[in-house]
């Protein structure tokens, strides 16, 4: 489902968090919200899901605009995994909890079994989620806000305290829903692990939108390290790599830079090997 | 001098549940940076916890073992200040401002105002959190309420400072200026931080241990800890990673002198640019 901010503006009492935000998102992206603490990626978010309501501007959700519409009603539209999964806990098990969002909007289409399967929960379904290390806690918050099928699925910050264990689940989950056509929006940090996943990016700088738009033309233009210091993210580590490599584009993981590496060398190979042809003829 | 010390340390959180802790024996030393690294669940929290000394309130804990903390310069007991994983419970909300919340940790520690107020606008300017002052700790993001912690935690000038992953919602540039400033402030206290973040650990560990299922399973300078047999355990630099993928795809410069994972990024580009 399609995400459109149009002019959007939002302040808390007397501090503006975002400010005059336009932007658009196809169906079916997968886009990351980066910037700076405190630049509004958080407000970005309960916007999007209707926990907050603009001050300024309108956001649409596919054909529904969302002023005037209850939270419940935006639900159906837009789940939404919190920063602190502590906030969003409240039920005895894990298995009431990974329910709630799905058993309440009243969709039941056999998704539970494959988020549990792909976040490797069914062994915790009987526990009390408390009683959960942190990391598995934010799995189970994050299950639950994608059980519930929702065209778009929002997550903050879904990283944030995984080990390499638990992100390689999420790369599995992302995957999956992507499979499944879902929108899915993520604040994070972490770019290193998530960019090769994106479609789009949104950048925000004190609350205002710097980027938005296809990641590859973020890192095509000249000006995307500029824009990425400004924005306090800095410059992810394998788009320097690819630099300092000489690609022709950043290239964002391990495997792409080597596959790029082997392609150029190949190149060059064939250059040469016709040139020496071309001299033994 | 050591700060704490344990000696075949093991820890249940109930009696019949495995233990988080297996047999750890390890020795933390003043003005030493220690990281500990690991997958979820290999007890690098409860070693946070046990040497901060806040196991011992877990009403169901059982142990075995030695823990032993030294005395401080003055004949004290050593004093630590802790971050935790969930950091978002350590904000009182007693105070309106962000600045009276982290005096709130000098004042428990009995300091006259004077010096509470200098340390104070010493944390703040050390965690670069000047503008968020005056501001309630209510209205603030999630990245920066951990700096909050922190910067309460830095105020209190504990002789260990313990960190439980304290980047998990900083931005990059936050999480880059922090480990210079912890790299400073390891002259002054010993530090213990939980945290798999690569870069971070390059630049502020000392020594790198890291965890499975409750034990250690190396311990040592990151370059000699990061092996073969930990790095299952591990994230590693984005060129660490490159240099890993091209050596098994036999594409890196010939004769490349193998430590099997570059942790150097200038040597690793070298690798990566082969033959030419």
């Amino acid at each position: 489902m399609k995400v459109r901010f149009e002019n959007v503006s939002f302040t808390y009492d007397t501090r503006t968090a975002l400010k005059n935000v336009s932007c658009e998102f196809d169906s079916g992206r997968t886009i990351l919200v980066v910037g700076h603490n405190g630049s509004g990626k958080s407000t970005f978010l309960k916007l999007m899901n209707g926990i907050l309501k603009p001050t300024v501007g309108r956001i649409t959700l596919g054909e529904t605009i969302t002023d005037g519409k209850r939270t419940s009603e935006l639900a159906r539209l837009c789940a939404l995994s919190f920063q602190n999964p502590d906030d969003q806990l409240f039920a005895q098990t894990v298995k009431k909890e990974l329910r709630f969002g799905i058993d309440n909007i009243g969709r039941g289409d056999g998704l539970f079994d494959s988020i549990v399967d792909t976040l490797h929960l069914a062994e915790h379904l009987k526990s009390n989620p408390y009683s959960l290390m942190y990391a598995l806690r934010r799995l189970v918050t994050i299950g639950g806000s994608a059980a519930m099928g929702t065209p778009i699925l929002a997550l903050d910050e879904p990283t944030a305290g995984l080990s390499l264990r638990e992100k390689k689940y999420l790369g599995t989950l992302l995957a999956f829903l992507k499979a499944r056509g879902t929108t899915v929006v993520m604040v994070t940090h972490d770019l290193n692990f998530l960019l090769p996943y994106a479609d789009d990016m949104l950048l925000l700088s004190h609350g205002e939108a710097q980027f938005s738009g296809e990641r590859d033309r973020l890192f095509a233009g000249k000006d995307a390290r500029d824009l990425m210091r400004r924005a306090g993210i800095g410059y992810p580590a394998y788009a320097r790599i690819s630099s300092a490599l000489d690609l022709e584009l950043p290239a964002f993981s391990a495997e792409e830079i080597v596959e790029c590496l082997k392609k150029k060398r190949a190149g060059t190979t064939r250059r040469t090997n016709g040139r020496h042809q071309l001299e033994g003829a | 001098m050591k700060i704490v010390s344990l000696t075949e340390f093991s820890l249940s959180y109930t009696k019949d549940s495995p233990p988080a802790l297996n047999g750890i024996n390890f020795d933390l030393n003043s003005r030493e940076s220690v990281v500990v690294s690991g997958l979820s669940g290999s007890g690098k929290s409860t070693l946070c916890l046990a040497i901060a000394g806040l196991t011992e309130t877990f009403p169901a804990m059982t142990f075995k073992g030695v823990i032993r903390r030294s005395d401080g310069a003055n004949g004290e007991r050593a004093r630590v200040g802790i971050v935790l994983q969930n950091f978002y419970s350590q904000i009182t909300y007693l105070r309106s401002t962000v600045m009276e919340e982290i005096a709130f940790s000098c004042e428990n520690l009995g300091l006259p105002r004077q010096e509470t107020v200098r340390r104070v606008s010493e944390a703040i300017d050390m965690v670069r959190i000047g503008h968020l002052a005056d501001r309630s700790p209510l209205e603030l993001s999630g990245g920066e309420k951990q700096k909050v912690v922190l910067a309460a935690a830095i105020a209190g000038k504990p002789d260990l400072l313990v960190l439980d992953e304290p980047l998990s919602q900083l931005d990059p540039e936050s999480t880059a200026y922090l480990g210079g400033v912890l790299t400073e402030l390891k002259r002054e206290m010993a530090l213990l931080i939980a945290e798999n973040d690569p870069y971070f650990i390059l630049k502020v560990a000392d020594r790198l241990v890291v965890l499975s299922e409750g034990k250690i399973v190396a311990d040592g300078p990151p370059e000699e800890a990061i092996t073969r047999s930990s790095v299952a355990y591990l994230d590693l630099p984005a060129w660490t990673m490159c240099v890993a993928k091209a050596d098994e795809e036999g594409i890196t410069r010939e004769n490349r002198q193998a430590p099997p994972y570059e942790l150097n990024y200038r040597k690793a580009i070298s690798a990566l640019k082969g033959p030419n």
